[in-house]
């Protein structure tokens, strides 16, 4: 019988999973394997693996076209990801503990998290230029405009008798949102910044499709322009396994971290 | 230990929703002059919580405590929070992510109790504690591992490792089961002998009232007033022979008649 609070066996998630996995690729297979769609729209499967292959290691200049554009993008990611941190989660914290603040910044920041931010680019590359400025301020207002609302609601969402008790032993108004408010909202912020992280993934080829140099956005961008299709794939699947190991690994660091906040 | 609190002529009013207000202390006068066990007992909504609340000096916003009259400290008027009184709720507020150890020690992580206590001391009375509310094998634990009564005892021991002058406590137990509930009552006499300070307990149950107060102080509903004020001499702890003599189903009758008379909608308690 159905009922959606029974956990699934760990065996038969996997399976259930692989199966939807297993038919997609299938499908992908047939489309293109029987030639009802042409190589230059969907390439194969196997022509996309090929692509991995080559991308893997260049011959003939001695080098991992792929590893390399892998770096400069995780790069990127990376120092976007720790402004984000260092600069969104204190905001977001001081929104949440203070109304006032909250209502200073919160016109300014909410309305962009369903702003197109993609259409401020064009602003960006005029205000900094075409060079990594530009990028890291792209992926740091993408994911930024998400983080600090989340970070905010999760101070809020701390129970307030934690706030009182402190103050009534004794702390200070600071102390208190230090030693309590933070402490205890730690593991929405945490999956605050998994978000932020996320979507920097999301954001990552188009910061790197201006003034395409290095990373997997100019990889795509590149293969793009060649028409070679089964590259594009490829560099698709590279960015969606990052997001993937980054998403898996923040979530078993925020799991084993916070393990109280589980019960 | 010497402590003395004074509360003179409180009057405290609220404003009704409708406009008008809300009388709901009237002239309440209570003088607490040494390391006693004050049981505060009245029907719900009689405003001992706001009387409680007076004497910690915590304001509730946007209105004026006490409407007037004056509550003071050891002579001094209390205007605002104060540094001798510490409070236990019914909610005891334990961090799921701090160990027992450190949901006690927690006090001393703010700068006020930092200065106050020296390291080694702050160690020494939290091991102490540990050891006295019967937690010590449980220090490493966290709060969702421990039963509703231990946690209650982390809260208390969190209280009483700040060795506060005053105690003030909002029917800490009531959320109790009746034989955890008998255990905190020995615990809390058994840690008040060895540390004597001015508690004022706030509770509906009279059966705890007679267990614990050195002074019985009841209170009439809206608006509260004292309505009677008495010592029980009796050693603690009592005896359930001393709890079924004449004379002290004397005063469970004494109280209870009070707090029918004042017609309060509270309930009272009389644990059997």
């Amino acid at each position: 019988m159905w009922n959606p609070y029974v956990p699934l066996g760990a065996s038969q998630r996997r399976t259930l999973s692989l199966v939807g996995v297993v038919s997609v690729l299938i499908s992908w297979s047939l489309l293109s394997g029987l030639g009802l769609v042409g190589p230059a729209k969907l390439p194969a499967p196997w022509d996309v693996g090929g692509a991995l292959v080559r991308l893997s290691w260049d011959v003939g200049r001695g080098e991992s076209p792929l590893l390399i554009a892998t770096l400069w993008s995780t790069s990127r990611v990376l120092v976007a990801g720790m402004l984000v941190i260092v600069i969104g989660v204190p905001a977001g914290v001081a929104m949440g503990a203070s109304p006032k603040i909250d209502a200073i910044f919160s016109p300014l920041i909410d309305p962009f998290r369903s702003a197109p931010i993609v259409a401020v680019l064009p602003i960006l590359v005029m205000w900094l230029g075409i060079g990594e400025l530009m990028k890291i301020t792209f992926l740091f207002l993408g994911a930024v405009v998400y983080l600090v609302p989340m970070v905010r609601d999760a101070v809020r969402s701390v129970p307030h008798t934690y706030f009182t008790s402190a103050r009534d032993l004794g702390a200070t108004e600071l102390e208190a949102v230090r030693l309590s408010l933070l402490p205890m909202a730690m593991p929405r912020i945490a999956d605050a910044i998994t978000v932020a992280v996320s979507v920097m993934w999301t954001y990552i080829t188009v910061a790197e499709y201006i003034n395409a140099e290095r990373g997997l956005g100019q990889l795509i961008q590149n293969a793009r322009r060649f028409s070679a299709m089964d590259q594009v794939f490829a560099g698709i699947f590279v960015i969606i396994a990052l997001a993937l190991i980054t998403y898996s690994a923040m979530v078993a660091l925020r799991r084993r971290v916070f393990h109280w906040e589980t019960t | 230990m010497t402590v003395s609190i004074h509360l003179d002529d409180i009057v405290q009013e609220y404003p009704r929703p409708g406009g008008g207000l809300n009388r709901v202390i009237d002239e309440l006068t209570l003088h607490i002059d040494a390391p006693e066990i004050v049981m505060l007992l009245g029907p719900s909504g009689c405003g001992k919580s706001t009387l409680l609340r007076m004497m910690g000096g915590m304001r509730p916003y946007g209105v004026q405590t006490p409407t007037s009259g004056s509550v003071s400290i050891d002579g001094e008027p209390c205007l605002g929070p104060h540094d001798d009184t510490v409070m236990v709720f019914q909610q005891y507020a334990n961090r799921p992510d701090l160990t027992v150890r450190s949901n006690i020690s927690f006090p001393f992580r703010l700068g006020l109790w930092r200065r106050r206590v020296p390291v080694a001391e702050q160690r020494r009375r939290v091991d102490r504690i540990l050891e006295a509310v019967g937690l010590a094998d449980k220090a490493e634990l966290r709060p969702w591992q421990l039963s509703g009564g231990q946690n209650q005892r982390v809260a208390l021991a969190r209280a009483l490792v700040l060795k506060p002058r005053i105690l003030l406590m909002d029917e800490p137990f009531g959320a109790l089961d009746a034989q955890t509930r008998e255990e905190m009552q020995a615990l809390l006499v058994e840690l008040f002998q060895e540390n004597p300070c001015a508690v004022v307990f706030v509770t509906h149950d009279v059966t705890e009232a007679l267990l614990l107060a050195d002074r019985v102080v009841v209170l009439s509903a809206g608006p509260a007033k004292v309505v009677d004020d008495f010592l029980i001499p009796e050693a603690r702890p009592r005896s359930h022979a001393w709890q079924r003599s004449t004379a002290t189903l004397a005063l469970e009758e004494r109280i209870l008649g009070h707090l029918h008379a004042s017609g309060g909608p509270g309930q009272v308690r009389v644990t059997v």
